[in-house]
This record gives structure tokens, C-alpha cells and sequence, in this order.
């Protein structure tokens, strides 16, 4: 059990969530993760991390300052991403989940992990 | 419908307040006598001015007989009876469309669609096929001599959007930052591959194709969505950032539309 695992453990509870992770902002590498789904939670955790360094840096490039809740949506699904310089909070969900819930979770998620 | 029709009058004719003005008005007009069934609906109006079907009814009517503006005017009466009346937003953005008031046209088609019309596009289709010609390759041919002013129009002053080739490079748009320097190109490098990275995490989540992405920054909030895959934009992105306090709700209609004005004009570029 790490530090991460009780907020790990609130995100997978939100209705929709097949899978939440914390991953090093810098390389991508899994701190820790719950995953309700047969997927190969390192690629998962390379790729949003990824994901989110280029919005870091796009925003950086157009004077936007810090950013904050991200989003990927796809035909069944969502990606959710949140982050600081270090680490990076994901949650893997359905489309059908309440994003507004997972949102404000993440975002109470990332506050107590700062 | 000849028996129905005498039926329908023979009611009216015994009971004057009788609804049944509506379906024989109706019937009228589709038989193509048009002043009749103006005649029945403004009487059966006058005995039901407060019925949105009747007005309804009566503009349907006179947007046959080419009187578009009474024609919106019934409408916006419906829409005062009853608030959010798909049919009465479509039929008034018909008009404004023949009208050649095409800004009006298309936001009263979009507040169709926020109402929950999924078949908001047959509406679109109509409108097309009565013009001959898309409201967004009006506007993409004239703004095609200037690509950066491609999504001007659709765009409040605290909007920007551009739109980026696979490799980053800018196709069209501009990106302004708060003091007013246009960072497209910046922006441009640092999205480059978004679409690809995009695009290998859904297919290794098995998700299905992605279809936007969205981040909050401190100073806006970035909506990204795939460019349309002709015209060289294959792998490219369209890229919009709003105020950081727009309701996520509205990004994606606004999304959206800047990617239907980035198809017309990729239609239209030599």
C-alpha cells in the first residue's frame, strides 16, 4: 500500500472509472495504479503522461501558464489527466461516466497530493 | 384526402372554434392551395391566438407562399409561447438562410441542436439543398484570400483557433496570446504528434477513435479535435482556446463548427 493508493481507490469508485493511476510527470513510468481492465497499465501511463507534457508545453509556448484538468475523449471512452511538475494523475473511463464528478474528484485528488 | 378535407370544413363550418382547423389548413397547403389554407389558419388563429400549433401552422404556410418574414414572425411567436420549440428555431433558421442572413442562419441552427435535435444535420441538408450551397463554404470562399481570418467569425474577441498539418505547421487561423502576438507557430511545434500520441492511446485502450481533447490552463482552456482528413490536414489538428471560465459545455459546439468551416474551406482550396 503507497501513499497514492487511498486516492486511487476514491477515483476507481466513481461510477464509469475502469482504471486510475500516478504517474511520473517526467518519464512516464507508473507510481502506482488500480486497474479494473486487461491493459498494460505502463503504455496507459507513457501515453497520458506524454499526452500531457505536449498541453504543458503548448500552453507554456502560448503564454497560458500552468495547466490544469485535461481531457481526451474517444468513441467509448475518456482519458482523463492531471498533474504538477512530478507526478501526473490519470483515470482510464467509459464514455457514459459523469466527467463533471471524475473532474472535481481529480482536482480534490491533485490538491492532497501536492 | 378530397373526403377528408370536406369532412374537416363541414366540422368547421358547425363549430368555428373547432380545432380541426389545424389539419385541414394543413392539408390545404399540401395540396398546394395556399390562400385558402392562409384564410382557414388566420381564422382559426383568431379564435386560438395563443396556440402554438396555429401559429406554426400559419407559417408553414407563408414560408410556401414566399412571405418569409411573416413567415419568421409566426414562428417567433411560437418560440414566445413555448421557449426552445425546435421546429420553430429550424423554420426561423430556414428563413434567415433564404434571407441570406447567414451568421443568424447557423446560430439558430446551433441553438436547435443545444435543445437535443440529433437530426439537426437533415435540418442542415434542407437548408443546403434549398441554397445549393453550405452557409460554411459562403463564408470559407471569402475568407479563403486570408487564411488567418478562416474562423473570425465564429469566434468571440476572447476566442482563438487555428488549425495545423500533421507535421505542426499552421494551415490556417491565428492564435493570439494576451498581449496580442500571434503564437500559432509555437503553439503549432509544440502540439506536433498530439494526433498520433492521440490516436495510439485510444487504440491501446481500445476505445475507439478520438475525437477531442481538452485542457484547462490557467489563462484559457484549449479544445483540440482532429483536422478533417482531406486537403492535406490528414493528421493535423484544429486547435481552439476560449476564456478560462466558458462552460466546458459549450466547447465542443464551438469545436465543432470550427471544424465544419476547416472541411469547407479544405473543399474549396485549389
Amino acid at each position: 500500500m503507497s501513499d497514492f493508493t487511498a486516492v486511487l481507490d476514491t477515483l476507481i469508485r466513481q461510477r464509469g472509472v475502469r482504471g486510475s493511476l500516478v504517474v511520473s510527470a517526467g518519464d512516464g513510468i507508473p507510481v502506482d495504479s488500480n486497474l479494473q481492465f486487461g491493459q498494460d497499465g505502463n503504455r496507459v501511463a507513457a501515453l497520458a503522461a506524454s499526452l500531457y507534457r505536449k498541453a504543458r508545453r503548448s500552453a507554456q509556448a502560448a503564454g497560458l501558464g500552468g495547466t490544469g484538468f485535461m481531457q481526451l475523449e474517444a468513441e467509448t471512452g475518456r482519458l482523463c489527466i492531471i498533474g504538477g511538475d512530478e507526478i501526473v494523475l490519470v483515470v482510464v473511463a467509459e464514455r457514459s461516466a459523469n466527467v463533471g464528478l471524475i473532474r472535481v474528484e481529480m482536482l480534490r485528488a491533485a490538491e492532497a497530493l501536492a | 384526402m378530397a373526403d377528408e378535407v370536406r369532412l374537416w370544413s363541414d366540422e368547421l363550418a358547425r363549430d368555428p372554434s373547432s380545432l380541426v382547423f389545424l389539419p385541414l389548413a394543413e392539408a390545404l397547403r399540401r395540396q398546394g392551395q395556399l390562400d385558402l389554407a392562409r384564410k382557414v389558419a388566420v381564422r382559426g388563429l383568431e379564435r386560438h391566438p395563443h396556440n402554438p400549433d396555429a401559429h406554426d401552422q400559419l407559417a408553414r404556410i407563408q414560408a410556401d407562399r414566399g412571405d418569409l418574414q411573416s413567415a419568421f414572425d409566426e414562428w417567433d411567436m411560437v418560440l414566445r409561447l413555448v421557449p426552445g420549440h425546435v421546429g420553430a428555431i429550424k423554420g426561423m433558421a430556414f428563413v434567415r438562410f433564404q434571407q441570406g442572413r447567414l451568421e443568424e442562419a447557423e446560430r439558430l441552427l446551433m441553438q436547435a441542436q443545444g435543445q437535443g435535435d440529433s437530426d439537426i444535420h437533415a435540418a442542415m441538408d434542407m437548408v443546403r439543398r434549398s441554397s445549393g450551397v453550405t452557409y460554411a463554404q459562403v463564408v470559407a470562399g471569402e475568407l479563403a484570400t486570408d487564411p488567418h481570418l478562416l474562423f473570425a467569425d465564429i469566434l468571440a474577441d476572447d476566442q482563438t483557433a487555428i488549425m495545423l498539418d500533421k507535421d505542426g505547421l499552421v494551415l490556417a487561423g491565428a492564435y493570439y496570446s494576451a498581449d496580442g502576438k500571434d503564437v500559432a507557430q509555437d503553439v503549432g511545434a509544440s502540439l506536433s504528434g498530439v494526433s498520433d500520441e492521440a490516436l495510439r492511446a485510444t487504440k491501446h485502450l481500445g476505445i475507439g477513435s478520438w475525437r477531442s481533447i481538452l485542457f484547462e490552463t490557467e489563462a484559457a482552456i484549449v479544445s483540440l479535435a482532429p483536422a478533417p482528413a482531406d486537403g492535406g490536414a490528414a493528421g493535423g489538428l484544429i486547435v481552439v482556446a476560449t476564456a478560462p471560465d466558458t462552460p466546458l459545455g459549450q466547447l465542443r459546439p464551438l469545436l465543432d463548427r470550427c471544424v465544419s468551416r476547416a472541411h469547407a474551406w479544405l473543399d474549396l482550396a485549389p
